[in-house]
């Protein structure tokens, strides 16, 4: 059994921890409409372009090399 | 041995401390996260977060039976979420949802989501708490959930709804904005939406309801790891698409609005850059930045550039610029000179003033351009106390002076009517006069066609 040292730590709130199914479930549904929205803007040929500031929540291989050359200019 | 140098802000968590070893920054690891602190290091998970550039990056300094100890890459100035502007703050949150969404697909988990494990180095938000993930206990919720929405979500929600300025609330409420009062400021509307109406105002309700847990129920709820999986997407999706409902700006386009003409511009930027060069400058700060226009303009390279400004809007556009064109050196953060972060937390040794920060940071030169008149006519700040402040972390001061006649500072004078003849004060003499006492004049230079002088100081401290 590993141990988990959080319990140490702080207390997270037994409501907040009930509460996540709920949570979970409502951003469930959230995610899937919006996942089915952006299906049929793609193939409506509407989707929009990328965000310049703000990363996908992926970590992709690029954001390896990205972070590689973060010199002046 | 390392207990003695223990930094005064880490002792919330006891899987280790940050201490400083003859000026250097390091991490004591304690026995009880060895292994957390294995794993996570034969899995990988380090390395490909901090070649990603989200996690600072650190080397194992030493390895004993009772203590590891890591050195982690130094950051040489701090800033503070309640320094951050909105867009500062959204990426502070969705990084750290990135990091736990990662941190997930290899079954580990953060076990505390507080907005004090990031800060903006090397012209990005980077997560700096190593010690912050734990093993992922299967069916088990997100423990730091509550604390990611009273630290992120609750900060930027009220942003949205009441402009930028809410987020300086997370300078009061250090452990994050209480969830109830979060809930009672935000407007009904926002009941009537089912993402916000769960994580916010059920959220809220629950935690009242739950409020006396003695028996320590908190083990028995159950959460699959897709469950988790979509808390943190939703959240994702939700603050990347956050923007402030009102974004009229102080001087968010400022430089449409200056009494500058095209050539005093340049000419103002050419002495800066001829100055700053023979200075051989490394580091500095400008004092009331705007969006880095001017430090943008010096072409002398500079290892770190802090631009500071009270505007919430400009400091924003400077992060877009600086994220957009990979600026490693420019450090954009909101400030008040009329009122500095002061030291806070515990025994007021938490979080740094930020006196102490740049006197410890203590930049080659300090730039304040345009910024005298406001703090004399607006902040009533007499000369004296301006000269003060301004000598005491940089060796050199670069200062704009507006003259009387100029438009900007008619304009301020009006504002004052009948009072105008107490503000007599506010002349060029006077000016060098005062500043002479702490400072010895290298250079002064008119820039032509404008009623504005530029001085090159030295500190006589």
């Amino acid at each position: 059994m590993l141990q988990m040292i959080h319990f140490l730590y702080f207390d997270p709130g037994l409501g907040a921890m009930i509460i996540q199914a709920i949570v979970a479930a409502v951003a469930g549904v959230v995610l899937f409409s919006k996942n089915l929205m952006y299906k049929i803007k793609t193939f409506l040929g509407l989707s929009k372009p990328q965000d310049e500031v703000f990363d996908d929540i992926d970590i992709e291989d690029s954001d390896i090399d990205n972070a590689s050359h973060s010199d002046r200019k | 041995m390392t207990e003695n140098n223990r930094h005064s802000s880490s002792f919330r968590d006891p899987s280790g401390f940050i201490f400083e070893d003859q000026g250097v920054v390091k991490r004591s690891i304690s026995k009880l996260y060895f292994k957390q602190y294995e794993a996570l290091k034969s899995s990988g998970v380090f390395e490909k977060l901090q070649h990603a550039g989200l996690l600072i990056a650190h080397k194992e300094c030493s390895n004993s039976p009772s203590e590891i100890i890591i050195e982690p890459e130094q950051i040489p100035f701090f800033t503070y979420p309640y320094e951050w502007s909105f867009d500062q703050y959204k990426a502070a949150a969705l990084l750290t949802l990135r990091i736990q969404k990662f941190a997930l697909e290899h079954d580990f988990s953060l076990k505390d989501a507080s907005a004090f494990n990031i800060t903006f180095h090397k012209g990005r938000m980077v997560f700096i708490d190593t010690l912050s993930f734990d093993f992922y206990e299967e069916n088990t919720p997100w423990r730091a959930f509550k604390q990611f929405v009273s630290h992120f979500f609750g900060p930027l929600l009220l942003a949205k709804y009441h402009g930028s300025e809410s987020l300086k609330l997370m300078n009061t409420f250090i452990d994050g904005i209480p969830i109830k009062m979060l809930s009672s400021m935000l407007p009904f509307k926002t009941k009537l939406n089912p993402f916000l109406y769960s994580n916010v105002h059920l959220l809220a309700k629950f935690e009242e309801r739950h409020s006396e847990d003695y028996d320590g129920q908190t083990k028995q709820a159950r959460l699959s790891k897709k469950g988790q999986l979509n808390i943190v997407e939703g959240l994702y999706d939700y603050i990347k698409k956050m923007s402030l409902n009102s974004t009229s700006s102080e001087w968010g386009n400022y430089y449409d609005k200056t009494n500058y003409a095209v050539d005093a511009f340049d000419q103002k930027s050419d002495i800066i850059e001829r100055w700053i060069k023979t200075l051989n400058t490394r580091t500095l700060i400008d004092v009331g930045g705007n969006d880095g226009t001017f430090v943008r303009k010096i072409e002398h390279d500079l290892d770190q550039a802090l631009v500071c400004d009270i505007d919430y809007n400009a400091v924003d556009v400077n992060y877009r610029l600086t994220k957009k064109h990979k600026e490693a050196y420019m450090l954009p953060f909101v400030f008040d000179v009329l009122n500095p972060s002061a030291n806070i937390g515990f025994n007021h040794q938490e979080r740094d003033s930020f006196l102490k920060r740049i006197q410890g940071f203590a930049p080659d030169v300090t730039m304040a351009l345009a910024v005298i008149h406001h703090m004399s006519l607006s902040g009533n700040i007499p000369f004296e106390m301006s000269a003060e402040f301004f000598s005491s972390f940089s060796k050199y001061l670069i200062i704009e002076f507006p003259k009387r006649e100029d438009s900007w500072v008619q304009r301020l004078l009006n504002t004052k009517g009948e009072f105008k003849s107490h503000f007599d004060f506010y002349s060029i003499a006077h000016f060098e006069k005062c500043y002479q006492s702490y400072f010895t004049l290298v250079e002064e230079k008119a820039i032509d066609h404008s009623e504005r002088v530029m001085y090159l100081f030295k500190s006589k401290l």
